[in-house]
This record gives C-alpha cells, structure tokens and sequence, in this order.
C-alpha cells in the first residue's frame, strides 16, 4: 500500500469498506442526535431504530432551541471567547515556547518542566481558588472570567515549543545580524513560518473552549454571558424533564459551527500539525 | 518596539474593557432572584414575576442564569456565601436546607411571618411550613414540594390481565402485577422503583412503614429496625417476584416511554417530562404509593423551598413580598399550572378559583395532591458528611438489585456505613 | 596583528555578552507565559493543594489543620482504591486499543485518495462532541433492551447486556465510549505524522527490496512515525488518567462505585460532598501517580524514538 497513491475503484474498495464500517460507528450518536432533533418527543423513544420522523417536529424544536434561550447570543459569546481565548494564548504562548526551543539559558528546563507539570493538572483544581478571587474583584460574570484563565495554554506552549525546534537555526541568525531584537525575530520571522501549527493549535483551542461547561457553569450568572454549552445544558434537567428534540436541537447548533470549521481547515490543521515538528 | 508599543496598547485597553465590573444594582426596586432546574421552571417563574410586578408597582423581579439542578444551586450558594455576591432569594431543594441552615446563610423567616399574623388561614398549614424548617428555624418557604406515585402503561397492565381502573393498592399486589407483565416477554420490562440517585425512594417504603432513619437524638441508625429489614425485603422481592431489572433511572424512562415498561415509581415531578416524550400509543395513568401502614405510613416530600438570603432591611421586605406572593395561593397556582408539582398553598389546591378545576381536569396530577396530608419532610442527615451518606443506602440497594446481597446484609452494611459517617 | 588581536580578544566577550543578552530576552519573552502560569494555574492549584492539609469544607466558616489526617483516610476508603484500580484498568484498556485503532484509520485514510477529505472529518467528529447532549444518545443506544446495539447481538444471537445499568459491564461500555471519544484525536495526530513523511523515502525503500506493505511500514512508516507516536501516547495517557466526564454524565460513578474513576472521585468529594480538604488530598494522590506514569513513559519511550 503506497500511501497517496491513485488505484483503481475495485482496488480502493477494502479500504473504503473498512473505512466506512467504522464511520458507522463513530456516526452512530451524532445520527441519532440528528434524528431525535427531526422527531416530536413521543417518537424519540422507540422500541425500533427509526431515524426518519413520521411527524415532522424540526421546526418546533429548533425554534424553541431558539427561543427558549437566546441562542444565537450564546453561539456570538462563544464566538467571541473563543477568539480572545486565542489571542491570548498566542500571545503569551508563543514567545515563550520560542524562548524554550531556540534560545540557551539558564532555567529552561526549570520552566520547561513546569509546564509539563501544568499538563497534567486537571481544570477542577484551580477553579475554586480562582472562583474565589474573580468573586472578590467583582469580575464574575463578565468576559474576563470567561476569558483569562485560559490565557495561559501549556499545550500551546508545548505544541509551538515542537514546531519551533524544527525551524532552521539560520533563519534566526540571519535575522539576529540584521539587528533585529528577538521580540520581532519571533513574530516576523519564526511565526510566518509556523503557520501551519498555529492553525492547528488554533483548532484544538477553539474546539475545547467551545465546547467547555464547567467553568461556564460556575462564572456566568446571566443569561447576556452565557456561552453555547450553557445554551445546551438548559435543556437538560436530570432524570426528568430532558426535552430531548429541542436539547438535540440546540445541540446540533452548537456542534455544526465546529464541524464547518473543521471542514474548511482541514488541510492546513493536518498539515499545521505535521509542521509542528512531530518530526522531531 | 514601535509595533510591540502599539500592540501593548492595544491589549491594555482591551484588558481593560474586559474587566468592566458589573454595575451596582438598583436601588433596592429589585429582587435578585435564583432558582433550579430551568427546563422545569423558567416559563412559570418569568409569569410569576411578571404577575409579582403588576401586584406590586416599583418592585421588579432580575433572575439570576439557573442552576441546572439541586446540587448545582446549593454549590452556588455555598460559594457566594464564601466569595460574596449572594442573590436576595434563592429556591433550594429541600433536603438541603439543613446544610445551608449549618452555614447560617438563611434568613430566619419567623419574625417575618409571626408579623403577617397567622399563616394557616393564608394557605401556610403547620405541616406545610414545616417542610421548610430546620430544628426551630424557619429556613425556608416550601415552593414546589412532590411526592412518590406510580405510573402505570395501561396497554401493558391490560395485557397481563390486569384492570387499568382498578390498579393495585398494596404492594403484593402490584409485585404481583409486574410478575405477568414480564411473563408477556417480548422486550418487555416489568417494574422499575426508582432506588438509584439517593436515598428518597427507600425513605418512601421506611415511612410507609412507619419508620425512621435515625434515632431522635440523631445519634445513631433507627433504618435497620422491623421497619427497614421490611423495606429491603419489599426491594428484594421487586426484584425476585416482580422481576424488576437492574437499569439505572435513564433506561427505565426511556424503556417507559417506548411502552415497553409496565410499571414505574418514582417522583410525581415526571409527569411533566412523561406527557412530553411518551409514545403515542400509551395510555398512562398514576394512582397513589400503595399503602404499607394506615395509620403510620408517611411519605417524603421532594421539591424546593425559597430561601431568603439577604442580610439588608430594605432588600429583606422586597425580598418577602417576593416570597409570599410566590409561595401564595396565585403563585402556588401558576407553579402547578406548568410543572405539575404539588402546590404548597392550601388555598391553592382547594379553592375553585385556583386549582379545584385543575385536578379534575387532569387526573395525572391527583394522586401526588391526595397524599400531601401523609407527606412529610425531606430527612437531611447531620454533619460534615450529610451528602455522602445517602449514597451509602443507594450503593447497598444497587447489591440488592444486582443481587449481589442479600437484604439482611445489605441493610447491615447500609447501618455500619452510615454510622462510620455520622458525626462523632 | 593588533588588530586580529583586538578582534580575538572582543569575540569571547561579545558571546558571553550575547549570553546574558539571551537570557534576559528569554526571560522578557517567557514573562507573560511565565506570570500567566504561576497567577493562573500553578498558584490556585498550590493553593488548593495546601487545603488538603485541613478539613475545610466548602462554606464553612472555620477550618482545621489537620495535617495528614486526609491522606490516613485515603489508605482505608475502598471508594479511592476502587477508583485507582477502575481509571488504571481505563487507562489499560482505552489506550492502546485508541491508539492502535487510530493508527489503522489513520493509514488507511492517508493510503488513499479518495475520500480522504470527508473521512478525515467524520473521525474528527468525536473531538467536538458535546457530551451533555451526547449522553442521552448513549443511554439510547446501549438500552439494554430498546436500544440499537443490543438489538444488532441480538441478531447475532447474543442476549442483550445491561451496558450501563450492571456493575459487571459498566467499565466495558466505559471503555468503549472512551476509545470513541480518543480516537477522533489519535487519528488525526497520526494522519499529520503520515503526511509528513516523504514519499521518496518510499520509493527509495522499495528499490532497495522492500515490496509488502508489512515490510514498507516496518521500515519507512513505523520508524518515522517515532515523534508522532511519543507525542500521541502522552497525549493520549493524560487523556485517559483524566477521564471525567463521561463518567459524571452517564453514570455518576455507580452502580455502587463499579464505574468509579479518581478524578469523579475528587470532584464528587469536592462538590457533591463539599469536602474541599479531602478532595484535594485526593487531587495530590492523582497528581503524584500521574506525575510518575509520565516520568515513567518518558524514560521508556524517549530511549527509542528516532529522530530524524
């Protein structure tokens, strides 16, 4: 098998056989969510798998994912934390890892080993302590909550560390006779030729800020801050009172936004990861 | 560095956009709000302050974004009591008013009451207010209270040869039941009781009994006595005689829904969410928890209580209004109108001019009304670790329904769990 | 000669002044990063961690140090032994088969060119998945007796399993959901390490006798996938170590901790219990043993990746 290479239909068919018997299964929720979002409530339960509606109940459900909760509002905050997530975490990110991956000095590996250690905590530790002083400075239920503990992004670092290493060490010194400092040596020279891992960081980033709800949960308190996994989360009321078509609804809405991202950066995200020195 | 400048401050306006504080709130025109379970309750408390503002010219009502659940609501609380920023009223689930109590963070509402004069003739019978007491305190106003029923497929009980208007009144009976309707096969389940999720459902049968969970100086279990080993037992013939399979709460919903399920017990609060998903070729019906003990069988009481919060005079008498109209008889109204919780108003239930046409109306909801007078409160456990003792006797009952134990030794174990975590 | 001498003698001094000109730059670009990581992260964790030492609990209005008080009771709850043994039997199990399961898709979606767009999208999907919603599916499609999956055994002439609802069977379904959820991400870290190989190192390796597919990936792909595979391992352990919430979502935990896992054993300690100083005790524990699993894995792996 040579990857890349063109084969005729029938040589391609045990491929797309088992590539496709696969795609079932990981389809499998996400046609069924789909479906449950076509359907009225007494349908959804059924003692068959029927995926098509016998009454067609599309419209109710999504227009109650609307209007129940202004969910167009909670897809632009998401948009817009998201996007500042991002920034920041570029920003503070990516010098950093230029200075772990290309310059010597002392304590490097200090800091470096710090932030494998960050890695590894999980986001439950920090929120209590971090509720605790947003609360006390008046910040809670604003985009700064949502936004500034994510600034920090050890996986960027970590992801743009990689990619950087992989850069030619002649491109910097050419760039370091020319006098230039090394803030500009990062965002001139080294980032234009990272671009490809920036964009998959990008997606990574945008996906998990996207989708979170935990911290949400805990820092927004009106409706005006509340972002898409809140949106959905309205709709689920445990053990009871789950109106499954609008929570599938306004979870397909939710879901689409990232699934359209994907499809259109796909290429460069494949390759922005390659780029990222996975070579080493 | 000319462009890192420009850059730098940019980002320093930016930061500084950001962390605008929230405005400070009007002045004391307004009653912050909190409440749970937004699916449930959003519609019917947007009416309620839409009606409270109309009633009281120049007090407005500002919710809070809700709590997705019980447990989501007293986390909040618990932390703005730390961190600041408590709203002015918050409606919390009843079994955790003696936490919060523990924390002093509710209002004594006795002074305000004893104020208004007597509460009876106002809807607010003794049995009523004290669901939400704590010991003396009156910590809360019970809001929205639900009881456990049953749940019948009409089709299935017909099917196994039951009468669909004459369905069972004590337990033999219906275990009995589910044992043909799962005799009839065809992926059909016979019975789920909801056990799983915490210990409300056991403390169903314990009452029924006539039982209690712990002693009256709190010290130690009173749960393993006649009363508890006839619980366990009642479990372990549900599952023996009756058939009952081990699903955890979701699959017996949904099995219900498909009709595929003959029999469940569990809350009255999934009458609302049963309307909604139920298949259309089911003919659901709910009658009353069968009938243990006549003169000493009670029932526990879920559902959540307004709970006052603020420390503030002039907040405090807004914040009272809000609480009474809500918990009053056209509040009370407007909740079981669009949740089909049991009013916590006696004038409420009773009177034609609120209620009375709407339990004949829709039959569904009766049966959790009828057994309001044999309702009493949510037990909450005392000390640190209140919480987690529940979910010893839902853990032991699991075994129970694997099989996995016997119910002698599973109600052993559930004593010696739940002294370990009783406090010292 | 003077002048060469001059020369030789200003070179070591501009290097050494290069050196503490690079470090201070470092430290300049490291700062935000820096400052953002103590503030944010590792500060309120220490904080968090120092609690474990007292019996705080979450809006209480008083605590007590206890000292090590937590951990002595973390030696004899059978809920924190039944949680370690279940996330290291997820970790076992979801791993190895996401990773291998990944590394398949991922060579035969690069293996070929038609397709590859849309197939590169649907195994992505897992990635984005939003499991608030994604539960009630799950709970669907793993019914024990409506649901789809148990239907297709049925087919097949197995009787239907209780996935969720059996103490014996819940890790399964676990598992299985966990290498659904990982293999979205393995995929496409793989398919970029894929693409990143040079075809010309194939061409050249077939020249040189490798003709099978076998012998092709035994000495062209495996080799240079080394990086890739490194990084996806640790990715992936700390993925599984962390396993949260799917548990949270579709099982809480139950049926009487047979689902169990460390990290819904901290969060239910700390938020359902309000436990806050036992529940970081917990998070020290999970830290420690995550901490020496990567140590670990580092000191195996880094010996044998290649590097080109």
């Amino acid at each position: 098998m040579r990857p890349g290479e063109e084969r005729s239909l029938l040589h391609d068919l045990p491929r797309l056989a088992l590539l496709g018997l696969g795609a079932c299964f990981i389809l499998l929720p996400y046609v069924w969510m789909f479906a449950a979002s076509l359907k009225p409530g007494s349908e959804i339960f059924r003692d068959s798998l029927t995926l098509w509606p016998e009454r067609f109940y599309a419209i109710e459900n999504y227009g109650k994912a609307l209007s129940e909760v202004p969910m167009l509002r909670f897809l632009f905050n998401g948009a817009l934390v998201c996007a500042l997530i991002l920034v920041f975490q570029m920003l503070f990110a990516v010098p950093a890892a230029y200075a772990l991956a290309k310059l010597r000095w002392r304590g490097r590996e200090f800091l470096f080993g710090l932030i494998m250690l960050g890695l590894l905590i999980p986001y439950h530790v920090p929120a209590l302590p971090l509720y605790v002083v947003f609360a006390r400075a008046g910040l809670l239920d604003s985009f700064a909550a949502l936004v500034l503990p994510f600034t920090i992004s050890v996986f960027g670092i970590f992801l743009f560390r990689q990619a950087f290493k992989s850069l030619p060490d002649e491109l910097i010194h050419a760039a370091r006779m020319d006098g230039m400092s090394e803030l500009s040596i990062v965002w001139r020279v080294i980032m234009p030729n990272a671009w490809p891992a920036a964009t998959a960081f990008a997606t990574f980033s945008i996906v998990a800020h996207w989708n979170d709800l935990f911290w949400p949960l805990i820092v927004v308190q009106s409706h005006a801050m509340a972002t898409p996994a809140l949106g959905v989360l309205f709709f689920r009321a445990e053990e009871a009172g789950n109106d499954v078509g609008a929570l599938m609804a306004a979870a397909v809405m939710v879901t689409a936004p990232m699934i359209i991202l994907f499809l259109l950066a796909q290429r460069r995200f494949i390759q922005g990861i390659a780029t990222a020195g996975l070579k080493g | 560095m000319t462009k890192l400048s420009r850059r730098m401050a940019i980002g320093a306006t930016l930061s500084a956009s950001l962390a605008t504080p929230r405005l400070l709130r009007a002045q004391s025109a307004e009653v912050v709000v909190h409440y749970p379970m937004p699916a449930f309750f959003k519609d019917v408390m947007e009416k309620i302050a839409e009606e409270f503002a109309r009633a009281h010219p120049g007090l407005t009502v500002r919710y809070l974004a809700p709590a997705p659940n019980y447990e989501d609501a007293v986390q909040q609380v618990l932390r703005q009591g730390v961190a600041g920023g408590l709203p002015d009223v918050s409606f919390q689930g009843l079994n955790r008013l003696r936490m919060l109590n523990e924390r002093r963070l509710p209002v004594d509402l006795r002074p305000f009451l004893s104020r208004d004069g007597d509460p009876a003739p106002r809807g607010w019978t003794p049995n009523l207010l004290g669901l939400g007491q704590v010991r003396d305190v009156q910590a809360g106003m019970a809001f929205a209270s639900s009881n456990p029923i049953v749940y019948y497929n009409a089709n299935l009980v017909r099917r196994a040869g039951g009468d669909p208007d004459q369905l069972p009144t004590d337990w033999n009976a219906l275990i009995a039941l589910a044992g043909r309707v799962h005799a009839l096969g065809d992926g059909n389940s016979s019975m789920h009781f909801r056990w799983g999720g915490d210990d409300w459902m056991f403390s169903a049968l314990l009452y029924g009994h006539g039982g209690r969970m712990l002693r009256e100086d709190e010290r130690d279990v009173a749960f393993n006595g006649a009363e508890g080993l006839a619980s366990v037992t009642l479990i372990d013939r549900m599952v023996k005689e009756g058939k009952m399979p081990a699903f955890t709460v979701d699959a017996a919903l949904q099995a219900f829904y498909a009709g595929k399920m003959g029999i469940f017990s569990g809350t009255t609060a999934y009458i609302g969410s049963m309307q909604r998903s139920i298949g259309q070729g089911v003919d659901l019906r709910t009658t009353r928890m069968p009938v243990i003990n006549a003169e000493k069988g009670r029932l526990p009481t879920g559902g959540n209580a307004a709970v006052m919060l603020t420390r503030d005079a002039a907040r405090q008498d807004a914040a009272w209004k809000f609480i009474t109209f809500a918990t009053g008889p056209r509040g009370q109204e407007l909740m079981t109108r669009g949740t089909g919780y049991v009013p916590c108003n006696t004038i409420a239930a009773a009177d034609d001019r609120y209620l009375g046409g709407f339990y004949r109306e829709n039959p569904l909801f009766r049966p959790a009304m009828e057994q309001m007078p044999i309702a009493q409160a949510w037990y909450a456990f005392p000390g640190t670790n209140g919480v987690r003792i529940t979910e010893e006797f839902v853990n032991n009952i699991a075994r129970i329904v694997e099989g996995n134990a016997t119910p002698e030794v599973a109600l052993a174990d559930m004593a010696t769990g739940v002294r370990r975590l009783l406090p010292r | 000669m003077r002048d060469s001498a001059a020369l030789a003698g200003a070179a070591p001094a501009t290097r050494a002044s290069r050196g503490i000109g690079e470090a201070a730059a470092a430290w300049v670009l490291c700062a935000p990063a820096g400052l953002a990581l103590f503030a944010l992260l590792l500060g309120p964790s220490a904080a968090l961690l120092v609690l474990s030492f007292s019996d705080w609990e979450l809006g209480a209005p008083e605590l007590a140090w206890i000292g090590l008080g937590n951990y002595v009771e973390l030696t004899t709850d059978p809920v924190f032994r039944i949680a370690l043994r279940n996330t290291l039997i997820y970790v076992g199990v979801v791993m190895p088969a996401s990773i291998g399961l990944g590394l398949g898709v991922a060579l035969l979606v690069e293996g070929g060119s038609r397709l590859r767009a849309t197939f590169r999208a649907i195994y992505f999907l897992p990635v984005v998945s939003l499991l608030v919603a994604m539960a009630t599916a799950w709970q669907y499609l793993l019914h024990p007796t409506i649901g789809p999956v148990n239907r297709l055994l049925a087919l097949l002439g197995i009787s239907p399993i209780n996935w969720l609802g059996s103490s014996d069977w819940v890790m399964v379904s676990l598992c299985m959901i966990g290498v659904w959820e990982n293999l979205g991400f393995v995929v496409v870290l793989f398919m970029a390490g894929l693409t990143a190989i040079p075809r010309e190192l194939y061409a050249a390796a077939e020249l040189d006798g490798a003709r099978s597919a076998m012998d092709r990936f035994r000495l062209v792909t495996w080799p240079l996938l080394g990086p890739t595979t490194l990084f996806v391992v640790t990715i992936t352990a700390i993925r599984c170590l962390r396993v949260f919430d799917t548990v949270q979502a579709l099982t809480r935990g139950g049926p009487n901790n047979a689902s169990q896992v460390l990290l819904h054993a901290m969060y239910q300690e700390g938020f359902s219990y309000f436990r806050i100083g036992y529940s970081a005790a917990i998070t020290v524990v999970f830290l420690a043993i995550v901490l020496l699993l990567m140590l670990v894995q580092t000191r195996i792996l880094d010996r044998r990746v290649h590097y080109s």
